[in-house]
């Protein structure tokens, strides 16, 4: 807890650091006088009481079903198990497996699809003929429907499919072909591919944004022509992007963690349930076993970890954003 | 300028170009097949290996999904629900993030962490309390439910979103604003929303997409049919044993017209945002 | 007075044709049935694609005839997406929100009767066992929970033997296998061709157990109280060792391991490269709309020890606790067990329950499956299958990955299944 509360004010520092640009920290000023005090509260209090209502509140609920053996249905006798369910959690290889997956497709994933997307935004950014078009069909993975996008990467990635015809008859270096989605770490390769291929857009998207409120003195730096491109991307057009840096990082290391679709899609967990992620096996206890206090018990573990890890990314981006002050 | 950085200068850019070819093939491949099994007759599979161009093109599926069963009604149902959600979850979302980007409060980094927490508990999980509250509050069943589930859900998302994008606009033009008279709404309205038109247009576009594609909360809480939403409708098109794909896909594709529209009209706020707000500072 | 009422017609629609049961029908509800509140609106809740013909059958046919022969009652039918509707249905319950009446997947009745939310069929209709009668008895057995029956079949499939003649021709036979010797005769004649004897989609009860007990073995004892003895014993080691053994010869493709990226059954099959599969009814339009031009065979599961044993697919209906209009959801569920609207779905392409129906006039692809029905049995109607048929996937994959020898496997996974069993 202690560590998450020096995130929390490091986090608020970094914040009135970003309130002046160009590295200049704003003077220390007196907070308003005529702004009352609940005035940030009744800002809040429209978009925290859905949240509460939607969110918080059967959260609250889900950390308290993880304490029992429950049953959904009304009346039902639900017996207090106190900490079983993450004591069996603990010793639970598959869970040990499943978020070892995770964790490799986030390590892969959340990078590949910043790298990429940020090259896209940055060429969709500079002037070209056509620009609208190029980001609205960069744009067109992200609406995709999720059942076509796995077909054809099933397809990619079969026996008999594009991959191994391009690495056995067109390169040949491979001689016989490889069995993509029959062991794990090549089927993690196809689900990584998927993950980065369907992220690029709306990485994308979200880096465009941010590079529309970099400064104008910076603006020219953005602009590829010249060189020492990359040198000034790097030390200019990063860090003023490093909001939505951090803002596409955070996210993206949740969606990877939370990998579901993909994998139901494309290996279904195979061969031998080798490629489950936490989420698939967390459902499958829930609604397939109607275990629904374990599954509770592995959500409330995962959250742990996926804050954990969001907590991590901060820091460093606010030691990154200390940095560059 | 010399002959030759003229020359450099034109390779760069046919480059450019090159790659982003390139890289929009890739990307819309998928699409492509989507749109090529469209116009394939009705089969119960796909083909395999895949085409991409049909070989007796047809509109019948087009006819098909939107003559079954009250498809407009889905598509209005839907267009409903998906605007409500982007006024309502926008507004939401950049009043609570103008709070936590320009005052300081005791809680602000708890409320914070609080509202991110949402984003990161898997959905599953709570499928189950949040329809106990839908229930409690009589919120199952109808299109203002959807809504309010849907805002409550999209909140925290688009709140760390525009966060971002406030506290990058110069502290110095709220002080002025501030010295000028200006209250706390007349700053909001005046100074963060105009500024912030390229985040407030993503943060739009997110929200529609949102909403416009939701299923699996929609699936759990609708039980009328006159109810139904867009993705309940496409959804019901998958069978047990065997799907018409080519069904499925003229109707996603129908679904998706409004998705893209959405998209290019945000599109013009992004290159307006560089005319406007930070430029003229 | 009621009771016989009601099995005065319910003998009068297995009797006569469907229009004429339309109108006597009407006629006997003039009578003490009436009064029996069959008025109000129920909702039936199902996974009919919208484009299935089986959901025009139903909007069409089914339920306007059954409103016409009961005036004042409704019907209201809920579709959703198949793959969903468990997971819908569990979580109405928690809200107390359920439908009246559902088309449930066989596998559900006894977990949801586990948890209480269905009526007790053979208690709340007085002539549960005169339709209990009329259906084949592998699909009836999917609805009894602890010695008491929850629902009644509705529909139902099985597997049977696919082949493709010319591939076998190839070889110079000219009959699909009819015993386990036949297939292992068959798959070392395909030794070194690029055919495979038989492809598997895995190694769970639905790919497993026609094998197993068609090898005299079983799963469990017969009031599934306990595996060990017979998931482990001889009879089923046997079978799924000769499995083991093709796979082991590579005369059976890895996706019985659970290894994507192989070629779809369907396409194999056309291609020759699959000489043999075992499938469901549904496979007749997939192949006819793909493959105009292939002609499919069929074949009576290959005998083994134990006989030709398939295993039983389909849905069961079952009528909710909490219904506000039980006599009305009762009625409905025996409306459906109707010889009228059974054939009128099976014209639609799903397959009827009814034992005595005369299935080469409903739909002459049924035949065989309608032969094989005759003994196919029910995976084990159990609330804890869908575990039980993980640990035994996993067990057997791990055999077959070369990490425990097939008797090992079984073993271990009779010792699991044990325990959840003694859980209810």
């Amino acid at each position: 807890m202690s560590t998450v509360s020096t995130v929390l004010r490091r986090d608020s520092a970094g914040a009135r650091d970003a309130a002046g640009p160009g590295g200049t920290r704003a003077p220390r000023r007196r907070r308003p006088v005529r702004a009352g005090r609940l005035t940030p509260y009744l800002l809040l209090a429209p978009a925290l009481v859905l949240f509460a209502i939607v969110i918080l509140i059967p959260v609250v609920k889900a950390v308290q079903v993880s304490l029992y053996e429950w049953s959904p249905i009304p009346g039902a006798d639900n017996t207090f198990v106190g900490a079983d369910n993450y004591l069996k959690a603990f010793g639970d290889h598959e869970f040990g497996r499943d978020v070892v997956n995770a964790t490799v497709y986030m390590l892969v994933t959340v990078p590949g699809q910043i790298v990429v997307g940020l090259a896209v935004a940055l060429l969709l950014y500079s002037r070209l003929p056509g620009r609208t078009l190029f980001r609205v069909l960069f744009y067109l993975p992200v609406v995709t429907s999720w059942v076509v996008v796995s077909l054809l990467f099933r397809y990619l990635f079969s026996d008999e499919g594009a991959l191994n015809w391009f690495l056995v008859d067109v390169l040949g270096v491979a001689d016989h072909p490889v069995g993509w989605l029959g062991s794990r770490w090549t089927a993690m390769v196809a689900l990584c591919t998927l993950g980065i291929w369907k992220g690029i857009g709306w990485t994308a998207v979200i880096l465009l944004a941010g590079l529309q409120g970099v400064p104008v003195e910076h603006q020219e730096a953005a602009a590829v022509d010249g060189a020492g491109y990359l040198r000034r991307v790097w030390h200019v057009v990063l860090p003023a992007l490093r909001r939505s840096l951090l803002f596409v990082t955070v996210l993206l290391g949740i969606g990877g963690f939370q990998a579901f679709i993909q994998v139901l899609l494309l290996t279904q967990g195979g061969p031998a349930g080798e490629t489950e992620m936490p989420l698939t096996y967390l459902y499958r206890q829930a609604f397939d076993y109607l275990d629904f206090g374990y599954g509770s018990a592995l959500a409330v573990l995962m959250t742990v970890v996926v804050l954990a890890v969001s907590v991590a990314q901060t820091l460093v981006f606010n030691r990154l954003d200390r940095g560059a002050a | 300028m010399t002959m030759e950085t003229r020359r450099l200068r034109r390779t760069r850019y046919t480059a450019r170009l090159l790659a982003l070819t390139f890289g929009a093939v890739v990307l819309i491949l998928p699409f492509a097949y989507m749109v090529s099994t469209s116009f394939k007759p009705n089969i119960l599979a796909f083909d395999w290996p895949p085409r991409l161009i049909p070989d007796h093109p047809t509109l019948d599926n087009y006819v098909q999904a939107w003559t079954a069963n009250n498809f407009g009604r889905y598509f209005l149902n839907s267009a409903l629900v998906a605007c409500s959600t982007t006024v309502l979850t926008v507004l939401g979302a950049a009043l609570a993030a103008y709070a936590f980007a320009r005052f300081t409060f005791p809680g602000r980094t708890l409320l914070f962490w609080t509202m991110m927490l949402g984003l990161m508990v898997p959905g599953v999980v709570i499928l189950i309390p949040q329809f106990l509250v839908a229930h409690t509050l009589g919120l199952t069943d109808s299109l203002s439910g959807l809504v309010f589930f849907y805002v409550g859900g999209g909140v925290a998302f688009n709140t760390f979103l525009l966060r971002g994008f406030f506290e990058r606009i110069p502290g110095e033009l709220d002080e002025s604003m501030r010295i000028d008279g200006a209250g706390t709404m007349r700053r909001f309205a005046a100074l963060y929303l105009p500024m912030s038109r390229p985040a407030l247009a993503t943060s739009a576009i997110f929200a529609f997409l949102g909403a416009w594609d939701e299923y699996s909360w929609a699936m759990t809480v609708i039980n009328d049919p006159a109810k139904n939403t867009l993705p309940l409708a496409i959804a019901q098109f998958q069978g047990a044993h065997s799907t018409s794909w080519g069904l499925v896909f003229a109707a996603s594709l129908i679904g998706m017209a409004p998705v893209i529209l959405i998209y290019v009209l945000g599109q013009r706020h992004f290159i307006s945002g560089l005319t406007s707000g930070a430029l003229k500072s | 007075m009621i009771m016989s009422a009601r099995r005065w017609r319910a003998a009068l629609g297995a009797a006569v044709a469907a229009t004429t049961a339309l109108a006597l029908g009407a006629c006997g509800d003039s009578k003490p049935a009436s009064s029996d509140s069959l008025t109000g609106t129920i909702t039936f809740w199902h996974g009919y694609s919208a484009d299935a013909k089986e959901l025009k059958t139903l909007r069409e046919v089914v339920i306007p005839g059954f409103e016409a022969k009961h005036p004042g009652a409704k019907v209201k039918d809920v579709a959703v997406k198949d793959s969903d509707l468990r997971q819908k249905v569990l979580t109405a319950a928690a809200g107390s929100d359920t439908p009246d009446v559902l088309r449930a997947d066989i596998a559900w009745v006894s977990e949801m009767a586990k948890l209480g939310l269905l009526e007790r069929l053979d208690k709340a209709m007085p002539d549960f066992q005169q339709y209990a009668g009329q259906v084949f008895p592998g699909p009836l057995a999917t609805n009894k929970y602890k010695g008491s029956y929850f629902g009644l079949p509705l529909d139902t499939n099985t597997r049977v033997l696919m082949y493709n003649a010319d591939t076998l021709a190839k070889v110079g036979v000219t009959e699909p296998p009819k015993t386990f010797d036949d297939l292992r005769a068959l798959g070392d004649k395909l030794a070194g061709s690029h055919t495979y004897v038989y492809a598997e989609g895995g190694l769970g009860g639905w790919s497993i157990l026609p094998w197993i007990w068609s090898g005299g073995g079983d799963i469990t004892d017969p009031n599934y109280t306990k595996a060990t003895g017979y998931l482990n014993s001889p009879q089923s080691v046997a079978a799924v060792q000769m499995l083991y053994d093709l796979y082991k010869k590579g005369e059976i493709p890895n996706g019985i391991v659970g290894a994507g990226g192989g070629m779809p059954n369907d396409e194999g099959l056309v291609k020759g490269k699959y000489a043999t599969i075992l499938d469901g009814p549904w496979m007749y339009p997939i192949f006819a709309s793909k493959y105009p031009d292939f002609k499919l065979q069929v074949a009576p599961v290959p005998a083994g020890p134990g006989g030709s044993i398939s295993v039983v697919g389909g849905e069961d209906v079952v009528v909710f606790k909490q219904s506000k209009h039980q006599a009305l959801a009762l009625e409905f569920t025996r409306y459906l067990l109707s010889p009228e609207v059974q054939t009128a779905f099976g014209k639609a392409g799903q397959m009827p329950v009814l034992k005595d129906l005369d299935f080469a006039s409903v739909n002459p692809t049924f035949k065989p499956f309608a032969e094989q029905l005759k003994t196919a049995r029910p995976r084990p109607p159990v609330p804890a299958w869908t575990q039980m048929d993980d640990v035994l996937g996993k067990k057997l994959q791990a055999a077959f990955k070369g990490q425990m020898s097939v008797q090992q496997a079984l073993d271990q996974a009779a010792a699991e299944i044990d325990t959840l069993l003694a859980k209810g």
